[in-house]
């Protein structure tokens, strides 16, 4: 395995351009949507099957009562434990070389578990191909060199490419630099390996709680109950079992046939 | 808030797990009554293992036709991964169906008069194909269990109120038919119909399970879920459904069948139960994706 790459997105640098969510849509030729109306500047609310980069604009009110905008490239996280990979049936959705984890589109037969087991709303799906789609990293550039679309595109270097084990230790140097300026919230979010999923592989620098940007504090892997959920399961299959056994084995009413 | 997305999976997928459970419910209580006793309960085996067979026939037609590309179902079976519910689901319903269809088969060629007695090989394929029933009758509750919903993945006794479910239905689907025939089986009636209350005991145990552990999980949108089925629009089909008319009514109906067995009584009982075991599948399923 060649060594993991990573998307480093420090939304401190974001300023709401959309190069990334453009440049996104036009690299892997994902075509028109009808946009949603969500009161801001936002568009769409969720992840779509033709949107894979979706810069996020949060309106939190600062104590002064004003409204300060926060601007967020969010993109699917490439989990290092990805539960849309665990739950896929077919092996479609499968972790590349570098760590990267894509959707096989000539495989998916569109069972749509993925979807419900993403723990981000990452991947959608697409009704007119029939499959999951979600962002591959640029899985084509990644192969032949070049950074992601978005990456490429972003003009203030809000988001970075490279190694994740290079751009740890960048993103860790600017969060204190961040706080040193009076930016107290700011937080790396999945940089940690030892942390949720395993570390994220496309992760984020947010200055306020993760919750604020409608990501979860600390996500589950969903096939983290399986264990659980299938002990409870045998242990309902021995009791219904027995008592199977035991009704017919009963004597009481009804007596022989 | 976190932003999750659903697979909306359609009514379709109610129906599915609903038959699913069915037929590896009624084929364990057919293979009990085998077990036990293949003379005494011979109708009661027979009408489980067809019952069976015709309860699986539409199930993979469903699963297929619900998939975004069908002519690709078979990568379903290409690849194993213990880590997908819905992998091991889809072998599971692969060696039930072969379990099933040999069952059948073998009852069958008794009731032809091709074979005089198969309860030897019926013996064999009803406790290897009974693991399969249990597993498929199973599966889906562990299933939605293994995703990022909200409620799902807060409760964790859902693939065993599945499983209870399945042995419910399919116990009172075998008695419904045993009095629809109406002959020579009054006793395996009452015993079916035993089976059938010592079930729903367990689905009300598992159900309460369900409520407890996604109350006590502390998350909110699970909360917000959990109140879509227990006070919010799904309430009246929960609790007066699934609940009264669907548990508790049949339970007390069999336990008074229980000391005066009576055929009546077992045929609405049982109506009951499928009724009952159908709306608390499909209120989990249109809840959770909500």
């Amino acid at each position: 395995m060649a060594r993991t790459l990573a998307m480093f997105t420090d939304t401190s640098l974001c300023i709401g351009c959309r190069a990334c969510q453009v440049a996104c849509k036009q690299w892997n030729e994902l075509g028109l949507e009808v946009p949603d109306w969500t009161g801001t500047y936002q568009n769409h609310t969720h992840f779509t099957d033709k949107t894979f980069r979706l810069v996020r604009f949060i309106e939190e009110p600062k104590p002064s009562g004003d409204l300060a905008w926060l601007l967020m490239s969010d993109v699917c996280k490439h989990c290092a434990d990805a539960g849309c990979l665990n739950a896929c049936p077919t092996g479609a959705i499968y972790r590349t070389q570098y760590g990267t984890v894509n959707i096989n589109q000539d495989v998916c037969n569109g069972c749509r578990y993925c979807v419900s087991a993403c723990p981000f709303g990452v991947v959608s799906f697409n009704e007119t191909t029939g499959t999951a789609k979600k962002c591959t990293f640029c899985n084509d550039r990644i192969h032949n060199g070049l950074g992601p679309a978005c990456a490429k595109a972003c003009p203030t270097e809000s988001i970075q490419f490279g190694f994740r084990d290079d751009l740890i230790p960048k993103a860790q140097k600017r969060v204190e630099t961040l706080k040193a300026m009076g930016f107290k919230d700011a937080q790396l979010y999945g940089a940690d390996s030892a942390g949720f999923l395993g570390g994220l592989n496309a992760f984020f620098l947010l200055l306020s709680k993760p919750t604020t940007y409608g990501l979860p504090d600390n996500p589950k892997l969903p096939q983290k109950n399986i264990f659980v959920d299938s002990l409870l399961s045998i242990g309902s299959a021995l009791l219904v079992g027995l008592g199977a056994l035991v009704a017919f084995r009963q004597r009481g009413p009804g007596g022989e046939s | 808030m976190a932003l999750l997305q659903s697979a909306h999976w359609p009514f379709l997928i109610d129906v599915y797990f609903f038959l699913g459970g069915l037929a590896g419910g009624a084929f364990v209580i057919a293979t009990a009554a085998l077990l036990v006793n293949s003379v005494r309960y011979r109708e009661v085996t027979r009408v489980g293992y067809y019952l069976t067979l015709l309860a699986l026939l539409p199930c993979p037609v469903i699963l297929i036709v619900d998939l975004g590309v069908p002519v690709r179902f078979m990568n379903m079976v290409l690849t194993f991964n213990p880590r997908s519910p819905m992998s091991m689901g889809s072998w599971a319903l692969l060696g039930f169906s072969a379990a099933a269809f040999l069952a059948a088969l073998f009852t069958l060629l008794e009731d032809l008069g091709k074979a005089r007695d198969l309860s030897g090989p019926k013996r064999i394929v009803g406790i290897i194909g009974g693991f399969f029933g249990f597993f498929l009758a199973a599966y889906p509750g562990v299933l939605l269990g293994a995703t990022a919903r909200p409620m799902w993945i807060n409760a964790h006794t859902l693939g065993a109120l599945f499983l209870a479910v399945g042995a419910s239905t399919g116990a009172a689907a075998i008695a419904l038919v045993l009095v629809a025939l109406g002959r020579r089986s009054r006793d395996g009636i009452a015993r079916v119909g035993t089976a059938t209350v010592l079930a729903l005991v367990i689905q009300l145990v598992a159900v309460a399970g369900f409520v407890w552990s996604v109350q006590s999980s502390g998350s909110t949108q699970a909360l917000n879920t959990l109140a879509l089925i227990i006070s919010g629009p799904y309430s009246m089909l929960f609790w007066g459904g699934a609940i009264m008319l669907g548990s508790v009514l049949p339970l007390l109906l069999g336990v008074i069948g229980l000391i005066r067995p009576s055929a009546g009584l077992t045929a609405v009982a049982s109506v009951l139960v499928l009724v009952g075991g159908f709306l608390v599948k499909t209120v989990i399923m249109a809840a959770g994706q909500a």
